[in-house]
């Protein structure tokens, strides 16, 4: 990410802002960005100047701000470092989501991507490991309020080996729990992280179903089946089964 | 400059690409079938600036993978029978999406022209295009047409004209880096190579498939080796079928593998989100979106039409409104067939001096059978404005999007709802209606149950016998029971085909609802003028012989020499004995004369096949008369009664017939009423169905099937029915 390290905390957190504004209304207005980031109109004008300088958006005074191909992929890599971050510490580190929220904002901008991937496999690992999962978090959680956590060690333990028995017998592997399309209530918004391998998803795909785009759930059909999404534009319908295997990211207008 | 030049018309359905194919060839167009698949091909030609120009309108397709028929037959038009130029319709307001097929269009290395349709559609949703940078991007010529207006058509010719030389000019002098120098001569510099850039992870495992087919010598001028290596990477299964080599697959499965393990997603996944890279770059570059709208009118239909409250109604209303224009406006033109053949053949009839075998083949056979043919001429047309209508404005899509849970159920299609609703009215424009059904194992099920929603011809039928044999207050529940009977063994067949030999995964329901648009006349009409035309061509013929066939089956050999003297001799006794009371006379005649067409029916060879098959027909309880009818009625559902009247001779007999009525009543007991109602529900469908079958499916095997499947099964089912009902002492 060579682009993205020499940009300042600043002007990543208005391509993120950009990046949210357009999968919003497609395009963004300075006035847009000044709301959201609440700052005045001539800073936006200003880093907007920097950022067309460095070719991450199309901008022209009195003009939509578009992203560039390369200014997309730098603030995508900006949103997945808040996310990770994010979901690290409520799911982890057990905190709230707003605060959550407001520490990844202030630490995306310097983390180095080599611990970022360690903070993405850390969380899996307690996910999936069965010393971890969700109780032991749960756990951890009590510790941090209470400080009183050991007493019931050894129940504790023993609840976990059964669990793990339990699961070799069911002969399944814990997954992590994702949003799926057809989760999405009509009028929702999301974004696609992963289309899975089905009979469908070559169709899929090549209808602009891609990673990384945008989806807006329109409605779902009279008799509850196949829904209406609008994608790159367009209105697309898919049945609830073959929406079963997108996995989505909700977005909600912050 | 070659005086002729052949040019493939490629695009997205939707894009509005046969109504350009329309403008450039007016009517100078041909019709016909791929070899071995039921995909259309249309070609027509054209002039322009002296050059003959041979026009193919490929499938409309969204891609071209493998996924479907209409996509392998468009890419193997373009890789085998390698036309002159390529255009590419593109609908300017849903641009990304129909740029995906710009781009493989572009990796295939043809020479291609880009033709931004509907530009009007796209200028007033606020896109400006910078026609210049996406013609580089594309290495491509583009022109802005808006195709219902039949603007931009010159500008069209010109472009595939000009891209036509280029590539004569490329050919011309291959050595001097060929293609690539004429066109930057053209262009300038910055043409594009054609290639995209699919990131580090696919690019180091296409370029060993690439060395590997090299060395392997498979590429040949036929594939570029580079398009053969993504294909195989994207896991296509035709090309896959043609590389032989064991170790070459291996090689390609662990490429894929290596892809899945680095980038966490499947390599087709990861390509395309590559291709639609390279697409949103461009428009970014290119395309400028100046104002933003957030509801089109066409959202704003669509809130009433596929409303979660509303949306059922509306689609009953517009399904009855296709029912009501196909059957009952469609019914007077049929009265008016009919009338018109049956003038026809009295008139030949007196005409004709002497009675004749020729003169009953003319009358009967031939006047009949075409008559049979052109009857159904005016629901066919009537449901193809119908249906020409509902796909153009785009409805149809909604349609299948509202019925798709129920028609999931059995395995089906969402669209498969129109023709089975269509097949109450009749079979034959129903089966004609399966053609909206993409894939092809829908629409087989579909074809092959369609006879056993209850159509219009069995009616008659169920008129006759049902006030035969059942008390007034069991009439409407009966005609209940019989039209349910035949739409739940029609979900049964249709479950059962479904897992048995037309076994396979369902299809996805991945289906555009393309925004909502006025059709143009010429282009409905042309529609529909196409398919009655193929129906007089295809299935008249057929429907013809048959029917002939059946006459001839009724008709011979007739009457004995010693048979015709005896009635001879009655209505000679009868003339001369009743002289005095003509009244009297002619009613006595006339008896004789029923008679005569009894024992004629009887001795025919219909009649000796019903006396053969009388054990057979045994288990459901018919007798020979009811089997020589049911011979009669292949020919069409209704002819049943007519030819139960000539077995119990009572003359020209219809369903109201009282006299008939009461023949029955004697001869046969409810139950027996019954098995001919459930009888003429399942078996057989008429010999036009069949015909039409055979024309749809391309395939006699599956007309056959249809005509044996069914009648096995309207046998099995009325004989348990028959031994069941006496077992119990039911309706004896």
């Amino acid at each position: 990410m060579t682009t993205a390290e020499t940009l300042t905390a600043s002007l990543e957190d208005y391509l993120e802002a950009i990046f949210h504004i357009i999968a919003e209304k497609r395009a963004a207005r300075p006035k847009d960005i000044a709301r959201r980031l609440k700052v005045s109109n001539p800073s936006v004008t200003g880093a907007l100047r920097l950022l067309a300088k460095k070719k991450l958006v199309n901008y022209a005074p009195y003009d939509l701000v578009t992203l560039t191909g390369k200014g997309e992929e730098a603030a995508r890599d900006v949103i997945r470092r808040h996310e990770v971050l994010r979901d690290f510490f409520v799911k982890v580190l057990a905190v709230e989501q707003d605060v959550a929220d407001k520490a990844a904002c202030k630490m995306e901008h310097s983390i180095p991507g080599v611990i970022l991937e360690r903070f993405i496999q850390f969380a899996e690992f307690v996910e999936v490991c069965p010393r971890g999962g969700s109780k032991w978090i749960a756990g951890f959680g009590y510790h941090c309020d209470y400080d009183s956590a050991m007493e019931n060690c050894e129940k504790c333990i023993a609840q976990a080996l059964e669990e793990v028995k339990k699961k070799k017998r069911q002969g399944g592997k814990k997954k992590m729990p994702v949003t799926k399309l057809k989760d999405i209530p009509p009028g929702g918004k999301c974004k696609v992280n992963r289309v899975a391998a089905g009979k469908a998803s070559s169709r899929i795909i090549e209808m602009g179903v891609v990673p990384g785009a945008l989806i807006e759930v329109e409605k779902i059909a009279p008799l509850g089946d196949p829904i209406d999404i609008k994608v790159k534009g367009y209105h697309l319908s898919l049945r609830k089964e073959e929406a079963d295997g997108i996995d989505v990211t909700p977005l909600n207008a912050r | 400059m070659r005086p002729k030049i052949t040019v493939a018309l490629a695009g997205n359905p939707n894009s509005g690409k046969t109504t350009i194919f329309n403008n450039l060839t007016g009517t100078r167009q041909h019709v016909g079938n791929y070899p071995g698949v039921t995909v259309e091909r249309k070609e027509g030609r054209c002039r322009h600036a002296g050059v003959d120009i041979h026009l193919v309108d490929l499938p409309g397709t969204y891609s071209l993978t493998a996924y479907s028929a209409e996509e392998v037959v468009a890419r193997n038009f373009i890789i085998d029978e390698k036309p002159d130029v390529v255009v590419d319709i593109i609908d300017a307001s849903n641009l990304e999406r129909n740029l995906y097929l710009a781009v493989q269009l572009m990796e295939l290395g043809v020479p291609l022209v880009l033709v931004f349709n509907m530009s009007d559609q796209a200028r007033a949703r606020g896109y400006q295009f910078d026609l210049d940078k996406l013609s580089r991007f594309f290495g491509a010529r583009i022109v802005e047409t808006v195709g219902h207006k039949g603007h931009g058509m010159q500008q069209l010719l010109e472009a595939v004209v000009a891209t036509a030389r280029e590539q004569d000019c490329a050919e011309a002098q291959p050595k001097s880096g060929g293609n690539l120098a004429c066109r930057a001569s053209i262009r300038g510099p910055q043409a594009s190579d054609g290639r995209i850039d699919y990131g580090p992870d696919i690019e180091a495992e296409l370029e060993k498939l690439t060395d590997l087919l090299r060395q392997s010598g498979f590429s040949g001028p036929k594939y570029n080796p580079r398009w053969l290596a993504l294909k195989l990477l994207e896991n296509d299964k035709e090309i896959r079928s043609q590389i032989k080599s064991p170790r070459l697959l291996e090689r390609v499965d662990q490429s894929r593998e290596r892809i899945e393990k680095r980038t966490g997603e499947n390599p087709e996944s990861v390509i395309a989100g590559r291709r639609y890279g390279f697409i949103s770059g461009a428009c970014q570059q290119a395309v400028r979106s100046t104002i933003e709208i957030r509801h089109t009118i066409s959202d704003r239909i669509d809130a009433v039409m596929t409303n979660r409250v509303l949306g059922l109604p509306v689609f009953l209303a517009m399904m009855y409104l296709v029912f009501y224009l196909t059957f009952t406006i469609g019914d007077p033109p049929m009265d008016w067939i009919e009338e018109f053949f049956g003038w026809l053949g009295s008139s030949v009839d007196t005409l004709w001096p002497a009675d004749s075998v020729l003169k009953s083949l003319v009358t009967d056979g031939i006047i009949g059978g075409v008559g049979g043919v052109v009857i159904f001429l005016p629901n066919i047309l009537l449901l193809f404005l119908a249906i020409a209508i509902l796909e153009d404005t785009g409805y149809m899509a909604r349609a299948a999007f509202i019925m798709d849970r129920l028609m999931h159920k059995i395995g089906l299609h969402g669209k498969s709802f129109i023709p089975m609703l269509i097949g109450f009215g009749c079979s034959v424009p129903a089966i004609m209606a399966t053609r909206t059904l993409e894939n092809r194992r829908d629409r087989l099920v579909t074809m092959l149950v369609v006879p056993l929603m209850s159509c219009g011809a069995r009616l008659p039928i169920y008129a006759l016998i049902i006030p035969a044999f059942f008390p007034k207050a069991w009439h409407a529940p009966m005609l209940w029971i019989i039209y349910m009977i035949g739409i739940l063994l029609a979900i049964a067949s249709a479950k059962l085909l479904r897992s048995t030999i037309l076994r396979g995964e369902s299809v996805p329901f991945v289906m555009e609802l393309p925004p909502y648009r006025l059709p143009t006349v010429r282009s409905v009409l042309l529609h529909m003028w196409e398919r009655g035309w193929l129906y007089l061509r295809k299935a008249g013929t057929v429907i013809l012989g048959i029917s002939i066939v059946l006459w001839a089956m009724t008709n011979f050999p007739g009457l004995s020499p010693k048979q015709q003297a005896e009635f001879e001799k009655q209505r000679q006794m009868v003339e001369n004995s009743f002289r005095s009371e003509p009244q009297k006379a002619a009613a006595l005649l006339e008896e004789i004369d029923n008679r005569r067409a009894e024992a004629a029916l009887e001795s025919s060879i219909a009649g000796r096949i019903g006396r053969l098959m009388e054990p057979l027909l045994r288990p459901m309880g018919f007798d020979w008369k009811i089997g020589t009818a049911l011979i009669g009625a292949f020919a069409a559902k209704e002819v049943f009664v007519a030819q139960m009247g000539i077995v119990y001779a009572v003359g020209e007999a219809d369903e109201e017939s009282e006299s008939l009525r009461s023949k029955l009543q004697n001869n046969y007991s409810p139950l027996v009423g019954f098995c001919i109602m459930l009888f003429c529900l399942v078996s057989a469908p008429c010999m036009a169905t069949i015909a039409i079958t055979r024309r749809e499916s391309n395939s006699w095997k599956w007309a056959l099937f249809q005509l044996g499947g069914l009648t096995a099964l309207a046998y099995v089912l009325t004989a348990c029915v028959y031994l069941g009902g006496r077992l119990l002492g039911l309706g004896i």
